[in-house]
């Protein structure tokens, strides 16, 4: 069915949307490489096609008069999710522009921000790729190179958004989300994989609390400790019984 | 689709903000390997991060390059970590460079406080999301708040801010453990630059907007000149007095609530100066609410207290809805205008005839001759008596000399923390209206009622005769 595509559709954007502001958050600090400059450029094809995809799909979606009421109410939440993600992409796209124009790689006398960030960013880029390793083709100067492509993708962005707005008359403000506040919470449970709740972030989080995955623990523990306990009252009296 | 404000107004240029090109190049010389600041490693638990400051190192940096003392390379610094370039790994709240063993790290580019990027309610809700995330539903006070808050502002793109969470958040997985401590202090650091826990000096308080870009290079025509001279001018042109007059605490740097208190409308003993600034001028006395209670009360001791009300009606008339215009016109001819009327007012013959014939098409100034007549009448004979009055040698007694305060550094934290909104307006508005309604409700004090007591009084005695 459409609907399904189109969420299947606008869940790919929002991942790759994700994962692109990873990218320019590395940018100019002491993760950047050329690799970054390389994981960006492709990023932000894929971001491309999948919005090019998306917008044609919900124009022609959203263009047919002969759906139902409800549907049409469907279609309008999907558009402002699709609209509110090409926003983010485009300041991100126009940031990543200036950031890249103002730390050039290859000139040896401006150096990069010491942030503390010095792994890669190989992991990230792979994610919004949707493959298992990124491999790594490009020139040695892509920085600069890479530039003069992203002004006219920007650009390219930019025209397609106004044409978004003109062409299809959706009262962004009319629409109402599906998810209550909160919502968040409720399916993240099972993403801890690492933070048992020993490591804490700027040594002071101990004091705000430990990681929620540790809670499930704690009770796990108690559990078992009130176990342990009974068996041990169990054994003294049949001890004290025996004797 | 964001509705942006289409009036832009030179939102960029703003007037404090011209300084950041200069900090940020600043910062880029910090990062030098030889002649920059030097970095240590941060241990955690496990891990360990480097490029981590100490805030001696840094303040040593900056007096060094700037060739300035101590005390004033510590004040650029703290401007640094103010406006987010440097942001602090313990005490995360309080903005300020510490020139001791504190550690800091340098912020990442995206996050600095650039003039044309505007910091967006989205991305905050984005961030306040993923903080419920990874703190398992428990905010913090203010956190809390704004996330209700801007729910209930962006709930048309909640759908959309709930997804973005959930992929930033997993995507931020990815990396590895220094890097995703690393990444998750940054966007801390960064949201308390733009969104200050309540408490804190906020160095984003850009104050007003400005018409031009403080950064742009001005070419030295005959206009300019003229511009910075007309400048020049009025700044000498300016009055210079400093008083030296103790105010009290200043709220603004203690945040000690007692100005407030001690200004308020209500107070029983007013201020020393409030209290000499009623003897400058009889509209001084009107204008200030308490110094018409004061008046109010000597009036009422004179048997005069209607000319007082007259004027208030008046003034309510004035100040009022359209629409009650002329149930209150009607209202003050019942009680102060018409022959025989309960709190009859003294005016002349002539002023009375031009207001009664107004008064058949009542209009908002209908009643300005006479309220100017009373008015004139009360400032020359009423005021001089008040000001010599023992109703106001009392005031002059009992009038409190707030004195400059004396907080110590944890005072003054614990004033910080207790810093509670005021009442709402709404709420003063119904207490001013309700005092109003119990002095009416308490009658006044009006010779024609005293006398038609008297006389009643007279009469049944001589009918028991």
């Amino acid at each position: 069915m459409g609907k399904e595509e189109c969420k299947t559709m606008l869940d790919a954007l929002n991942k790759v949307t994700a994962c692109y502001r990873h990218l320019v958050i590395a940018l100019g600090s002491t993760s950047d490489s050329q690799n970054l400059r390389e994981e960006l450029k492709k990023t932000r094809k894929k971001a491309q096609e999948l919005a090019v995809a998306n917008r044609t799909k919900l124009t022609t979606l959203l263009k047919d008069k002969s759906i139902s009421k409800d549907d049409r109410v469907e279609y309008e939440r999907l558009w402002v999710l699709f609209s509110s993600s090409m926003e983010l992409l485009e300041v991100d796209m126009k940031r990543s522009l200036e950031l890249g124009q103002d730390f050039p790689l290859k000139v040896p006398t401006r150096h990069l921000i010491q942030t503390g960030m010095t792994g890669a960013t190989t992991t990230v880029a792979a994610r919004a790729m949707s493959v298992q390793n990124m491999k790594y083709d490009a020139d040695a100067n892509i920085d600069t190179a890479d530039l003069k492509d992203l002004e006219t993708e920007i650009v390219q962005v930019g025209q397609m958004r106004e044409e978004m707005e003109m062409k299809v008359q959706v009262a962004p403000w009319a629409v109402e989300a599906k998810q209550e506040a909160g919502a968040e919470l409720k399916s993240t449970v099972s993403v801890g994989n690492s933070s048992v709740g020993v490591i804490s972030i700027c040594e002071e989080e101990p004091k705000d609390g430990e990681e929620g995955e540790s809670g499930i623990m704690k009770i796990f523990a108690g559990i078992i400790f009130a176990v342990v306990l009974l068996i041990a009252g169990i054994l003294g009296y049949l001890v004290i019984n025996l004797s | 689709m964001t509705i942006r404000n289409v009036h832009d107004c030179g939102q960029r240029h703003r007037p404090r903000v011209a300084c950041l090109k200069k900090v940020e190049a600043l910062v880029l010389e910090m990062q030098d390997p030889t002649s920059g600041v030097k970095s240590q490693t941060q241990r955690l638990v496990i891990t360990t991060i480097p490029h981590a400051l100490t805030g001696e190192d840094v303040v040593a940096w900056i007096a060094k390059r700037f060739n300035v003392d101590a005390a004033e390379g510590c004040a650029i610094g703290t401007m640094m970590v103010a406006f987010g370039y440097i942001y602090p790994l313990r005490d995360h709240k309080r903005l300020i460079l510490k020139s001791d063993a504190s550690l800091y790290r340098f912020q990442t580019p995206y996050f600095w406080p650039a003039q044309q990027w505007p910091v967006e309610d989205t991305d905050y809700a984005i961030y306040l999301a993923k903080r419920n995330i990874r703190k398992n539903g428990v905010l913090e006070l203010h956190e809390q708040e704004q996330y209700n808050n801007l729910h209930k502002w962006l709930n048309h793109k909640w759908d959309f801010i709930v997804m973005q969470a959930k992929e930033q958040y997993r995507a931020g997985k990815e990396r590895k453990k220094p890097d995703r401590v690393v990444f998750d202090c940054q966007e801390r650091a960064y949201w308390v630059v733009h969104r200050p826990p309540p408490g804190s000096v906020s160095a984003m308080d850009l104050g007003l907007l400005r018409l031009i870009d403080p950064n742009q290079e001005e070419s030295e025509t005959s206009d300019y000149f003229r511009r910075i001279i007309i400048f020049t001018e009025q700044c000498i042109m300016r009055p210079r007095v400093k008083s030296s007059v103790s105010l009290g605490a200043n709220p603004w740097l203690t945040d000690d609530p007692a100005y407030w208190d001690l200004n308020s409308l209500t107070i029983d003993n007013p201020t020393r100066m409030r209290v000499e600034r009623w003897t400058f001028s009889f509209g001084e006395l009107l204008s200030d609410p308490r110094g018409r209670d004061g008046f109010r009360l000597f009036l009422k001791k004179e048997f005069s207290s209607e000319n007082l009300a007259f004027w208030e009606a008046c003034e309510a008339v004035k100040w009022g809805t359209a629409s009650t215009i002329h149930e209150k016109a009607q209202q003050i001819y019942k009680t102060f205008l018409a022959r025989g009327a309960p709190r009859w007012i003294n005016i002349d013959g002539k002023t009375m005839e031009v207001t009664v014939r107004g008064l058949k098409h009542p209009h908002r100034y209908v009643l300005d001759a006479a309220q100017t007549h009373i008015y004139m009448l009360m400032k020359k004979d009423k005021y001089g008596r008040y000001l010599k009055s023992p109703v106001y040698m009392d005031y002059q007694r009992r009038a409190t000399d707030p004195e400059a305060h004396n907080f110590t550094e944890t005072q003054l934290a614990q004033n910080a923390k207790n810093r509670r909104p005021s009442l709402s307006p709404i709420i003063l508005r119904q207490q001013e209206e309700e005092q109003q309604a119990k002095l009416e409700a308490s009658g006044p004090v009006d010779l024609t009622q005293v006398m038609s007591k008297l006389d009643k009084r007279n009469m049944l005695k001589e009918g028991q005769k």
